[in-house]
């Protein structure tokens, strides 16, 4: 997994909220999907900005995600800036699926 | 930090586009459906008869036609990778065919093929060019080569072609202009293949081998083996047209037809592969009868080989297995995988609209919550049920059985209306 951050605690806190967003094509959430390319905590001003991708470019449920993302970062993170940045850099693939999101799959 | 450059979440069609044609097709579908319970006798008969006429057309234009043309205004950033050219063009798209389409099947349950009927048929073709510009305009956007929109390119270029030639023997068929050297009931067999074959299959295949592997969450993609389903298709269609027009020889037609089977079988061998290394293993109903109606492909071309067997070997031609080729391909292959996808695309559509504008509140509803799984299967059963009885209706001459299985479809149809106003209707969750 190419994941990365700079605070592990609130990393483990951020998920805790993301795994209630689903991609709804799949039915997975999209810390188990993979979805989630980084975190990274500022202090000054207080700022949280995620990297996120799509299981494809062009996904018709991208902008509900991003949407429901950026929500979720809020409510773990009140009063902080939520900053929601989208990239295909890599481009998502299967093998980013976490061992826990291969299980509810059936794989 | 990982991940750049920057992009954004892209532009997906407007609800508001889409929603119509699906509603529209709804419909159609229920109106074909009463319309063949009505008609059914008429399936006992030869099939160039009004009421036959009028049920096809429902069925290729209102039921299959609208469906596919508001699916894939819908999918085209997913099938094309770039977004729609104009929302107003697809507008303009549905409401040219939407006002034509009952002017034709008016018209063709009246047998009158005067100004109403020939105002509706151009209202669709002008419909069709509208569509054709608009995916012209977004394709050429696109920065990469990529097959499934020249399948859907290709396959809106040979409904232009169809609906055109449609038009033309209508003109033909009233004397006043003679458009043909022949009468219009010769060139039946050929608009009828332009768009069985050339729309219907070929944006099947392209779309189909698009969305199959995604539904399933597949790994497989094969690029290669499409372009060769593509050119054997296309190959077929052309082939076919060309020996029509220049060497209409029975028995000559095998060529395509076994260009098209080899097409199919390649095509299904690329849905099992992609079905294989699928990472859900649970399939759902939805993708079953999608799956289901893959195989269903199969059965009309079995039936059109048996067919030009006959007319190869008796030099006449049985008009049941003819009303059966038809039959199975309307409301066997085409309806059975609209019934299936419209459940993994429309709650998709409804979904974004939804809860698109909502806050997030914690754990959110599927979009498959939106519509009720048990009447899905109900309706697949009547489904299968009533295609099973009026096929062998036509094959034994059965009105009873035509009835009955017209009835069973007649269900099938007011299940799916209901499943599709469920969820176009649907405001927020409830559970």
């Amino acid at each position: 997994m190419n994941f990365r951050t700079n605070n592990e605690e609130k990393t483990e806190k951020a998920f805790e909220g993301l795994r209630f967003v689903d991609d709804p094509e799949v039915g997975l959430n999209v810390v188990d999907l993979g979805l989630i390319y980084g975190l990274e905590f500022e202090d000054e001003p207080k700022r949280v900005t995620c990297m996120l991708t799509f299981t494809t470019e062009f996904c018709p449920m991208g902008e509900s995600i991003q949407a429901n993302v950026t929500e979720s970062l809020k409510m773990s993170f009140p009063g902080e800036e939520i900053v929601v940045n989208i990239t295909f850099d890599p481009p998502w693939s299967w093998d980013m699926i976490s061992e826990a999101g291969r299980e509810f799959l059936g794989g | 930090m990982i991940g750049s450059p920057l992009a954004s979440a892209a532009r997906t069609t407007s609800w508001k586009v889409v929603i119509p044609f699906y509603i529209y097709a709804a419909v159609s579908f229920l109106v074909g459906t009463v319309l063949l319970l009505f008609s059914h006798n008429a399936f006992t008969g030869h099939y160039f008869q009004p009421h036959i006429l009028a049920v096809t057309h429902t069925m290729a234009l209102g039921w299959g036609t609208m469906i596919i043309l508001g699916a894939s205004h819908q999918l085209f950033p997913v099938l094309i990778e770039t977004d729609l050219h104009s929302e107003k063009m697809a507008y303009a798209s549905f409401l040219l065919a939407g006002t034509g389409i009952p002017l034709l099947i008016f018209s063709f349950y009246r047998f009158n093929m005067g100004t109403v009927a020939q105002l509706g048929g151009s209202l669709v073709v002008t419909a069709v060019l509208c569509y054709l510009a608009n995916i012209f305009i977004s394709i050429s956007r696109s920065k990469r080569e990529n097959v499934h929109a020249v399948f859907v390119f290709t396959a809106a270029l040979w409904l232009l072609i169809t609906v055109s030639l449609g038009l033309a023997l209508m003109i033909n068929l009233t004397g006043q202009h003679h458009l043909f050297p022949r009468d219009s009931l010769h060139y039946l067999t050929l608009h009828a293949h332009l768009g069985i074959v050339g729309w219907f299959l070929l944006l099947v295949l392209g779309v189909g081998s698009r969305l199959i592997p995604m539904f399933l969450i597949s790994k497989y993609t094969n690029p290669r083996v499409l372009w060769i389903i593509y050119y054997l298709v296309n190959a077929a269609l052309l082939g076919y047209a060309l020996l029509f027009l220049y060497l209409p020889k029975a028995g000559l037609n095998f060529i395509p037809v076994v260009l098209v089977l080899v097409a199919l079988l390649l095509f299904a061998w690329f849905c099992r592969k992609a079905y294989q290394a699928r990472i859900r293993k649970k399939v759902d109903h939805q993708m079953k009868v999608s799956l289901v109606s893959v195989g269903l492909l199969v059965l009309p071309t079995l039936v059109l080989l048996a067919l030009i067997g006959i007319l190869t070997a008796t030099g006449q031609e049985r008009t049941e297995v003819t009303l059966l080729y038809g039959f199975t391909i309307f409301f066997g292959w085409i309806t059975a995988i609209i019934l299936g996808m419209t459940f993994k695309t429309l709650p998709f559509i409804v979904w974004n609209k939804v809860y698109r504008p909502r806050a997030y509140i914690g754990k959110m509803p599927s979009p498959k919550d939106l519509y009720s799984d048990k009447v899905f299967v109900t309706m697949a059963f009547a489904y299968l049920a009533g295609f099973i009885g009026f096929a062998a209706g036509i094959l034994a001459v059965s009105s009873w059985l035509l009835q009955l299985g017209s009835a069973l479809l007649l269900v099938a149809a007011v299940l799916y209306n209901w499943s599709i106003a469920k969820m176009v209707t649907q405001k927020k969750f409830n559970t």
